[in-house]
């Protein structure tokens, strides 16, 4: 036996002998001999006042009256101060590399003699994708992240978990997935790399595979078009902006039923057990440092956003082209996935269109609206609108677009069906490879993507039944 | 095999009758399973004596090893219920291959017991001798530790779960009789039959932190109220434990209540100058002594 089997044979021994305990009295020592020797050396001033500040605004976010309140008036604030401030943005992006850069490009592969097809290809099918990512997302996200960094440098992010724990345990997972769950509002990804600040496996797991259930950035769009057009357009003019606003709240309150239930379901089949191993330190209120977080958000979120759309958006754009403009026989391929995917979709409410566009924009939701418009006025032949084949567009007007999806036989039923699904379907790949990244697990990537995949499909069909037969 | 351990271990005889018990199987079929376990050369089988061999024994061990580590790891790493642990455990026994069994003991620290209190077998199968006496062989007003508690068969286990009783509580006699056992356990007093608590084992014990009959607990202090830590329940285990230690909640700890949540629950409480949340499940487990503290 060498010298050092022997010593650990010793210390097994010890252990032993010693029993369980003597792990909490190295602790308390170490605690006790800490707390004496800060009580000789540190001196306290002028931390009262800040203390009353501090237990004031504690009083009032925490308080059951005014927490709630408190709390969705700052979500609603966030949300709007998004929607509002990424229009002007969103607008000027699109106006340069949509309007001014892309015809150049066009221009430019004519003169250095790219072939027809290729020219196509690359600059209306990849460039055009990438394009409207970046005008789409970027905006929102350099907007929606750095107020969220602000609200959690200030101390606010850490009571509301506080708030909503109660909610949370009942289901069997932890207050902090309410935070992880607003992430998720801007961007599934950061939502999921966010679960993080969740110390007990269980509950983190738990948090990952909801998180798909806050309605992301990439899906607020299509959210708020549809309900303009098919749900605003229902009731009188005077109401339309209230009730189609109200309906897309509806739909993300639903997401966060959904996440609750689903939650509530995972901790009782597979993911058993009791909440376990809570914490959550509630740090003083800090003044946030407004300059540093905006320079990072900004620079963090920018730069995550272009490789997002570099790696994922121009796949999904060469596939639309292609699709559009490869034909078998007489139709091209997406005619022919339509037609052949019909009679099926309609059992759901939707279309073969909306599928296929859902299924060309797993990289990101983002282009589901420009796709959906694409496909409709190539398969539905309504001349004078759109760019042509595989060309992805947005158009100026609600009116025009309302117009062309109406005129692609769509119903209220398949607006609200796309409502429901665009909120029920497997997150975009960026999300599921973080999932994966953070799980280091195929099992549960797979049931991330394929649980919600199959809830949307299963709510969209009884939907449809039952409107159908009210109707 | 780990049945036919088991008797060794606790210096007991297996017979076929035993294990027929013990495994729930007809005594026709654990004949047959003797008579292929003999053939593989892991038992001795005479008349109705049924001992291991040198390389049985290693590997019933084995099992027994993995078995233990995974209890060890369910307690501590997982929210499974106290219930759950042995059968996951023996399910998982046969999936593990000696190098993981290694890995997971290493990634959670080498454990030298599971969490009933049985000692787990190194890599090399040197197991430790067990320690301490039943329960019922106690003195009124004696103190001890528990060190162990059997689970098996499942339903003892459960109704000791049930009663609150933990590993590592420490306990005070009150009454010990043919016909029941009453002792006092962290402020609680507990009543088992002594068919129950003869699945307890325990190391007596002289130096007294004997929590008093309804010793308040954190989740008693009312608003603004300050009190000192006396103790955090055996009943709070593995990370959880780590973490309220980790966050200064330990014995001397003074410890105000600041507000509730909207929710209601968790609550807010003022720990050496920080803020931090606790479920009303931990307060219950975090015992308190609001002397020599004036609360104004």
């Amino acid at each position: 036996m060498s010298s050092r089997d022997y010593i650990l044979k010793q210390a097994d021994d010890l252990r032993w002998e010693i029993g369980e305990n003597f792990h909490d009295h190295i602790i308390e020592s170490l605690y006790k001999d800490a707390g004496q020797i800060a009580s000789k050396v540190v001196k306290h001033e002028g931390e009262d006042k800040k203390y009353k500040f501090d237990q004031i605004l504690d009083r009032l976010v925490t308080s059951r009256w005014t927490g709630f309140p408190i709390m969705f008036l700052l979500l609603a604030v966030v949300f709007w101060i998004t929607v509002e401030g990424s229009n002007v943005p969103s607008g000027l992006l699109a106006s340069l590399l949509v309007d001014t850069i892309h015809p150049l490009l066009k221009s430019f592969g004519t003169e250095i003699g790219l072939p027809i097809w290729l020219n196509g290809l690359l600059i209306d099918g990849a460039y055009l994708a990438l394009a409207w990512v970046v005008a789409v997302m970027l905006p929102p996200m350099a907007i929606f992240f750095p107020l969220f960094t602000l609200l959690e440098d200030f101390g606010y992010l850490p009571r509301v978990a506080f708030n909503m724990d109660n909610l949370y345990k009942k289901v069997g997972a932890h207050g902090k997935q309410a935070l992880t769950m607003s992430m998720g509002f801007g961007c599934n990804a950061a939502g999921i790399i966010a679960t993080r600040i969740i110390d007990s496996p269980r509950e983190r797991l738990i948090a990952i595979i909801t998180n798909n259930f806050s309605l992301c950035n990439g899906r607020w769009p299509t959210q708020i078009l549809i309900a303009t057009i098919f749900i605003g357009g229902a009731v009188p003019a005077h109401l339309a902006g209230i009730v189609s606003a109200a309906a897309v709240v509806g739909i993300a309150v639903l997401g966060v039923v959904f996440s609750l239930i689903v939650s509530w379901g995972l901790s009782n089949t597979v993911l058993k057990g009791e909440a376990s191993a809570f914490s959550l330190e509630l740090p003083p209120y800090r003044p946030p440092r407004l300059l540093q977080t905006l320079y990072t958000s900004l620079i963090d979120r920018t730069i995550f956003v272009l490789w997002r759309a570099i790696i994922f958006a121009i796949p999904a754009g060469l596939v639309i082209w292609l699709v559009s403009n490869i034909s078998i026989g007489e139709l091209t391929i997406a005619e022919l996935f339509i037609n052949w995917s019909n009679p099926f979709a309609i059992l759901f409410g939707l279309n073969g269109i909306i599928l296929l566009a859902y299924i060309i924009a797993i990289p990101a939701n983002e282009i589901v609206i420009p796709t959906i418009l694409m496909l409709t006025v190539t398969t539905a032949s309504l001349a004078g609108v759109g760019s042509g084949a595989g060309v992805m567009f947005e158009l100026e007007s609600v009116n025009e677009t309302a117009q062309i999806l109406y005129g692609g036989g769509w119903t209220a039923l398949t607006g609200v069906s796309l409502m429901l699904f665009s909120l029920l379907h497997n997150p975009c790949s960026t999300t599921l490879f973080t999932i994966y990244k953070e799980t280091k697990s195929v099992k549960w990537t797979v049931v991330s993507a394929l649980l919600p995949i199959a809830m949307g499909f299963t709510l969209t069909f009884f939907v449809a039944q039952i409107w159908r037969m009210l109707s | 095999m780990k049945h036919i351990y088991d008797c060794e271990y606790n210096q007991a005889q297996s017979s076929l009758n035993s294990i027929a018990g013990n495994l729930n199987i007809t005594s026709d079929k654990a004949a047959k399973l003797i008579s292929k376990l003999a053939e593989m050369g892991l038992v001795y089988a005479k008349t109705d004596k049924v001992t291991l061999t040198q390389e049985g024994r290693s590997y019933a061990l084995r099992v027994i090893r993995i078995h233990r580590l995974w209890e060890r790891y369910l307690a501590d790493q997982t929210s499974l219920r106290e219930t759950e642990w042995h059968a996951q455990a023996e399910e998982r026994e046969h999936h593990l291959t000696e190098e993981q069994a290694n890995v997971l003991a290493a990634q959670i620290g080498n454990p030298v017991v599971d969490p009933h209190g049985d000692p787990i077998p190194s890599s090399d199968g040197i197991i430790k001798e067990k320690r301490g006496v039943s329960i019922l062989k106690l003195d009124i007003g004696q103190l001890a530790r528990i060190v162990h508690i059997e689970d098996e068969p499942n339903s003892v286990y459960s109704q000791i779960v049930a009663s609150g009783i933990h590993l590592g509580m420490q306990i005070r006699i009150l009454e010990n009789s043919k016909d029941k056992i009453k002792f006092i356990a962290e402020g609680e007093e507990i009543l088992l039959s002594p068919l129950i608590a003869s699945n307890l084992t325990v190391m007596p014990e002289s130096k007294s932190e004997d929590f008093k009959k309804d010793t308040p607990t954190l989740s008693s202090l009312k608003a603004g109220e300050e009190a000192e830590v006396i103790g955090i329940s055996k009943a709070c285990r593995g990370q959880q434990r780590r973490r309220i230690m980790d966050l200064g909640i330990v014995n001397g700890t003074k410890i105000r209540y600041e507000m509730e949540s909207a929710g209601k629950d968790p609550i807010a409480y003022s720990v050496r100058g920080s803020m931090v949340a606790l479920r009303k499940a931990q307060a219950d487990q975090i015992f308190i002594s609001k002397k020599g503290i004036v609360n104004g």
